[in-house]
């Protein structure tokens, strides 16, 4: 989240999509419904009706997988209507930029796409810099190589007759929701999106947030209290563990792995420090190589040393091009590419796309060593149902893992709060927490090759693991060291001590962090911060809830990131009634502004998107690979063989991989008419592995069930709480069926589209209960994120009486 | 100081953790349950579920009503379930002059089939289970060994929303009173259930019926709505004796 | 803190009022018996967080002779104020179940059963079969014969139910290996 589950309350308007909040967060709705009763508009656009729906304003359905077509015309809407905060997007987004000449866009590809590689060459997606390098920009917004115009010329075919006829909502209700959430581009209201996995489980999946983040740059509402685009984010300390980095392509701190064509930490540092020439651009990316040269000293402590560039070149670098995800791991586990491996509180068997496929994959395993608190499909996957255990030859280790409630440690929430939580017992009979088992085998390890010597022994010898694990221990890894006497401002600091903050870091190796947005977590001075209870407020923190005192969050207790844009240039704030921060008597006041220096118009004032290059939030966005802005595309499998947007019909990037079970439907495959959406629910997790474990949670939702229109229903002579077999073109799954006004059919190109739902936390080692949704659902995915398409593909259901994965 | 609840059924999201917070507190267990079309399970108050969050939809015009309804036991002000279980074991259900919780005793389980039955089918909105072990018969206790230490009741202390309160029933009539006001103007139909007669109100934006036949105060055996309604605002004469005479 | 906390016991005051009706004559023994104790009564209260969707509701578990007897929302903590979800309301069966594993366990190839297993034995197993595999398939150089140092036949996958210390650890030792396949459902 930009922002954080109390400043949910500061908004006017809500637009809750790809999102089912009330249901799989419900305690945001707390705030939601504060806010709701101040006066402020709830908008639900999702599939189905759902709990968030019924609490909601109103609620639009659409087309799952027509994201991208809604929000555009929102966007067509606010530039046509003038609805865009005009101050807010010529002073703090690169509307005004001028883009290569050369830039375009034909027929739903953009500039520089090969159809051969299926890549786009990114050359012309690029801005006219002036002869000092700096982005050359248009202020007035009238040049037609500008962002704004291209933005203009880009949407013009997002009419609302176009957008209606291929998501399915009625013009009626796009201009419903469009007049009602661009009213807060004012400067003085405040909009927020609220989003989860409906808008990343897409192949489109990145570009559909890309839309929210320009409909809200538009409206000026990033950076303010009751704005923002929040990621809900699905599980339990998600957003620690990305922070952390529990991911082939990112370093701890959101720095890139290496890849092999940096060979030197200096190949590495050049290649991931961007320069600007702007002096008011803050540029924040520049110290870099304090953080890469803190994180290598964390980890190789003395061996680290500036001679053998701090142990870099024993990083494992990264093929470039090659992706190591999930999807690409399991599809080489099927070819035998893969002898064995870790599954940590994660149960893919269950929660991955096309899950036929990987559960056939991981009988390739010679061994696998899985972590949980109970038997799931994954961690007895060798005797799931149809296989003789005695043919899967992988050896299985099952490690019982302690509950939170049973160790300590700290958690980070969606709104980037850092969270100590303590123990309360002792973990159920031999069970461990996570520490030990890492720690445990890191020692074991180390000792082994010590000992025996083995392959480039001294990336394992040289790390510095202590011998047992501690939780606050590593908390001060992570918030770093001084490893020699320094001075900070007046301030001297012993060799051991711990860094005050991240600016302190250094790039020669005097510092050490683990990562550097957590360094200011546990400092000398106040001990560790994660640990504060203290509701003390300002009142003009009051006003917004911000609670500046109560555990700490990154980066440097920032309640409300890009916060500079909620002031104009002088430092004064855009809603004088709900300050953010303030330029009062030569200092900020409020939040921690996102940096200490001035407002933008004073002297030595910055730009106030600091993570930027250039300073600037981007409605155009070159960073992706699959467009600067986004582009509606059906999905992967869609009921429709064109759409009126282009004659490209899907992604010309998304990923797949292919094999004779990665099966796809076609575009408007007869024999499989219905698309199918996937979803969580309030009372199951995730995979499911969990919650079906706690008797009074599956009493709440015992069996997998199907929701369908009564239309469907009547059509296929299902009546509710029917037994009926839902299937894909990849296999089938057995539902009980839930027939509901909640769901009906889309009007989509003139034919009527139905649409079904279903969760996916059910699984066969909880009897009788159903088995994987995701045998249905296939292994494409986005190409910036290679998250998987989970949320819409295709199938047909049929009535059955002939049930044996669920108990009647 | 009799205490009262207020369930704004405009503000629940149903998100169960009254359902749940409830089970845990009193440690019943889980019954086997199974989909049967509906996210409402199990699929009716038991001797294991106090508390249950029902579902109801319907479309209404061009929109959907799906209507949520946290149902528990309304500890009437003068409590026909009393009255009858008096007839058969004197003791078996109790009321606390305090604070109005309606209580079944241990001395239910002296209570035959057919006197639980008879007493359930007093109950105008069949809230009483009979225990399949040990033959007493249950319900929600308002919590009642929490709110006389000055907590909140389980369920009351769980919910996110504001849709459950709880407190001195002034309190609350007040708080109902003004809520209503307020999802009046985009519920011109809303109401309060039978707020004279009850400790536990429901604010309803829609028909009663459209949450649940028993979201008033139903037909009974004997009585029908009229006449129980009746009964129900009569002086609190009936349980004040009853209590002396306790 | 702890003032903010019990702001709620205002909303009664039964002992002043019972006395008076004890004085009227009311005999209260049934409902006295029907509630003498209360099961967190001089427990310990222990704060946590909810494992689930990471808005963070905090947690107070009441703790008895080390056993735990209740959870419930944290009133203090400013996101949640005390409220839970159905799952957040769920921590005591959750760590009580009967279905939690309690022991290391072993599946040998082609088994059709679990065999427990000790936390030495199983560590020095996992830690034998990741070295054998390290040794083997690290991959010191690529085609273009650049220095890569990777392992691509070993996996790491999981997890966002681990701690902000423990992923570090996580990510710091699959990279000590060369690991490359690592990922989460921070990607589902």
């Amino acid at each position: 989240m930009t922002n954080h589950w109390i400043d949910l309350k500061n908004a006017d308007a809500f637009l809750i999509m790809g999102s089912n909040a009330a249901e799989h967060h419900p305690i945001s709705f707390k705030w939601v419904l504060n806010a709701k009763e101040r006066g402020a508009v709830v908008i639900h656009v999702d599939p189905k009706f759902s709990r968030t729906s019924a609490r909601s304003n109103f609620h639009v359905p659409l087309r799952s997988g027509t994201d991208i077509a809604f929000l555009g015309g929102m966007i067509k809407y606010i530039l046509d209507n003038e609805k865009y905060f005009k101050d807010y997007v010529v002073a703090y987004t690169n509307a005004s930029f001028l883009v290569n000449k050369d830039f375009g866009f034909q027929d739903g590809l953009f500039t520089g796409f090969d159809p051969q590689t299926r890549s786009y060459d990114k050359k012309t997606w690029s801005f006219q810099l002036d002869d000092n390098g700096v982005p050359k920009r248009d202020e007035s917004l009238q040049d037609p190589n500008c962002v704004f115009q291209l933005l203009k010329k880009h949407y013009a075919r997002y009419t609302p007759d176009k957008v209606s006829t291929i998501t399915g909502v009625s013009e009626e209700n796009l201009l419903k929701v469009w007049e009602a959430y661009s009213a807060t581009g004012t400067g003085t209201k405040a909009g927020t999106v609220m989003y989860a996995l409906g808008w990343t489980q897409h192949s489109v999946g990145v570009q559909n947030i890309r839309s929210a983040c320009m409909i809200q740059l538009l409206l000026g509402n990033i950076g303010i209290p009751g704005g923002g685009v929040n990621a809900l984010r699905g599980e339990p300390n998600v957003q620690g563990s990305t922070d952390h980095a529990l991911l082939y392509h990112i370093l701890p701190g959101y720095m890139a792995t290496p890849t092999a064509a940096w060979q030197t930490l200096a190949d590495y540092q050049k290649a991931n420090t961007p320069v600007s020439k702007d002096p008011k651009s803050a540029n924040w990316w520049q110290n870099k190589p304090k953080y890469m040269v803190s994180l290598l000293k964390a980890w190789f402590g003395d061996k680290a040393t500036a001679d053998n560039d701090f142990c870099y070149g024993l990083l494992p670098k990264l093929e470039a091009g090659v992706d190591y995800s999930y999807m690409y791991l399991f599809d080489r586990m099927y070819h035998d590419q893969v002898r064995g491996g870790f599954i940590f509180g994660l149960n893919p068997m269950n929660t991955l796309a096309n899950t036929h496929k990987a559960r056939a994959a991981m009988d390739h395993l010679d061994w696998v060593v899985t972590s949980e608190l109970h038997h799931t499909e994954t961690t007895d996957n060798w005797r799931r149902p149809g296989v003789d255990p005695k043919t899967v030859k992988t050896e299985y280790f099952l490690l019982p893992s302690a509950h939170r409630i049973e160790k300590e440690g700290t958690i980070s929430n969606s709104g980037r709060w850092t969270l100590w939580h303590h123990k309360a017992i002792e973990p159920a009979g031999e069970a461990k927490n996570f520490g030990f088992m890492l720690i445990g085998l890191a020692n074991k390890l180390r000792a082994k090759y010590l000992q025996e010597g083995g392959a480039l022994p001294e990336a394992v010898t040289w790390q510095d693991w202590p011998q047992h694990y501690d939780a606050e221990e590593w908390c001060k890894r992570i918030n770093g060291f001084f490893l020699a006497d320094t001075k900070v401002g007046d301030k001297t600091y012993k060799k051991g001590q711990l860094v005050p903050s991240f600016a302190a870091l250094k790039d020669d190796g005097t510092t050490s962090s683990l990562n550097w947005l957590y360094t200011g977590s546990f400092t000398e001075e106040e001990g560790n911060k994660t640990k504060r209870r203290d509701p003390k407020q300002t009142p003009m923190q009051e006003k917004i809830g911000l609670f500046p005192n109560w555990s700490w969050c990154w980066p440097v207790n920032r309640r409300i990131i890009y916060n500079r844009a909620s002031v104009d240039p002088t430092g004064k704030p855009w809603n004088p009634d709900k300050p953010l921060i303030a330029w009062e008597n030569g200092k900020w006041v409020g939040d921690v502004p996102d940096g200490p220096w001035p407002p933008l118009a004073n002297e030595g004032g910055k730009y106030p998107f600091i993570m930027h290059t250039h300073g600037f939030s981007q409605l155009f966005g070159p960073g992706r690979v699959d467009g600067p802005f986004p582009e509606h595309y059906e999905p992967v499998e869609t009921p429709v063989t064109s759409h009126p947007f282009s004659s490209q019909l899907s992604n010309p990037m998304y990923k797949f991989v292919s094999g004779d079970l990665d099966k796809l439907a076609k575009p408007g495959d007869p024999a499989y008419p219905i698309v199918l959406t996937t979803y969580s629910l309030t009372e199951h997790w995730c995979g499911g592995g969990e919650t079906r474990n706690v008797p009074c949670l599956l009493e709440a939702e015992p069996q997998l069930y199907v929701e369908m229109s009564e239309e469907l229903a009547r059509e296929k002579g299902i009546k509710n709480g029917d037994g009926v077999i839902v299937e894909s073109i990849r296999g089938k799954v057995e539902a009980i069926a839930m027939v509901t006004v909640r769901i009906r059919p889309f009007a989509v190109q003139g034919k009527t589209v139905h649409l079904v739902g279903m969760p996916f936390c059910f699984g066969w080692t909880t009897p009788k209960c159903g088995d994987s949704t995701n045998r249905l659902t296939p292994s494409v995915a986005d190409p910036n994120t290679t998250i998987y398409e989970l949320k819409a593909c295709l199938v047909d259901v049929k009535k059955t009486d002939q049930l044996t994965e669920i108990a009647r | 100081m009799a205490k009262t609840f207020l369930i704004d059924t405009s503000r629940c999201t149903a998100c169960r953790g009254c359902q749940i917070a409830c089970k845990e507190w009193n440690e019943l267990p889980a019954n086997d349950t199974r989909q049967w079309g509906s996210h409402q399970n199990p699929p009716d108050l038991n001797a294991y579920n106090y508390k249950l969050v029902r579902f109801n939809e319907r479309r209404d015009g061009d929109t959907v009503r799906w209507n949520f309804f946290p149902d528990q036991c309304r500890h009437c002000i003068d409590p026909p379930c009393k009255h009858e279980a008096d007839a058969y074991v004197e003791g078996a259900v109790i009321q606390d002059p305090e604070t109005g919780a309606v209580l079944f005793t241990e001395k239910t389980r002296q209570l035959s089939e057919e006197a639980c039955e008879a007493v359930r089918e007093a109950c105008p909105y069949n809230i009483p289970r009979r225990h399949p072990v040990t033959g007493a018969l249950v319900k929600c206790t308002m919590c009642h060994e929490r709110i006389t230490r000055g907590m909140l009741p389980a369920c009351v202390k769980a919910c996110p929303t504001g849709a459950m309160n709880f407190g001195e029933r002034e309190e609350m009539l007040a708080l109902a009173e003004k809520r209503l006001a307020a999802v009046k103007a985009e519920f011109p139909n809303a109401m309060l259930a039978d707020p004279d007669s009850v400790s536990v109100i429901y604010l309803l934006t829609d028909d009663p019926f459209n949450y649940h036949q028993n979201a008033v105060a139903g037909v009974t055996r004997d009585l029908d709505r009229q006449q129980f309604l009746a009964r129900l605002t009569a002086p609190l004469r009936r349980s004040a004796r009853a209590a002396m005479q306790g | 803190m702890e003032v903010n906390r019990r702001q709620f016991i205002k909303v009664t005051g039964a002992g002043v009022a019972c006395l008076s009706l004890t004085q009227l004559g009311v005999d209260l023994t049934p409902v006295q018996a029907y509630t003498s104790s209360l099961k967190i009564e001089g427990a310990k209260e222990v704060f946590s967080i909810c494992p689930f969707c990471s808005v963070s509701c905090h947690i107070i578990s009441h703790v008895k002779d080390g056993k735990l007897v209740s959870t419930e929302g944290d009133p203090d903590y400013p996101i949640n104020e005390g409220a839970l979800c159905a799952k957040g309301a769920s921590m005591l069966s959750m760590t009580r179940n009967e279905h939690r594993l309690t022991k290391p366990l072993y599946r040998a190839p082609g088994s059709t059963q679990w065999e427990e297993k000790s936390w030495q034995w199983t560590l020095d197993q996992i830690a034998d079969r990741v070295k054998k595999v390290r040794d083997k398939d690290l991959i010191l150089k690529n085609d273009k014969g650049q220095a890569v140092n990777r392992l691509e036949s070993m996996f790491f996958i999981g997890t966002s139910h681990a701690d902000n210390e423990e992923c570090a650890i996580a990510h710091q030792l699959a990279r000590s290996l060369g690991i490359v396949h690592l990922d989460h459902q921070a990607r589902t």
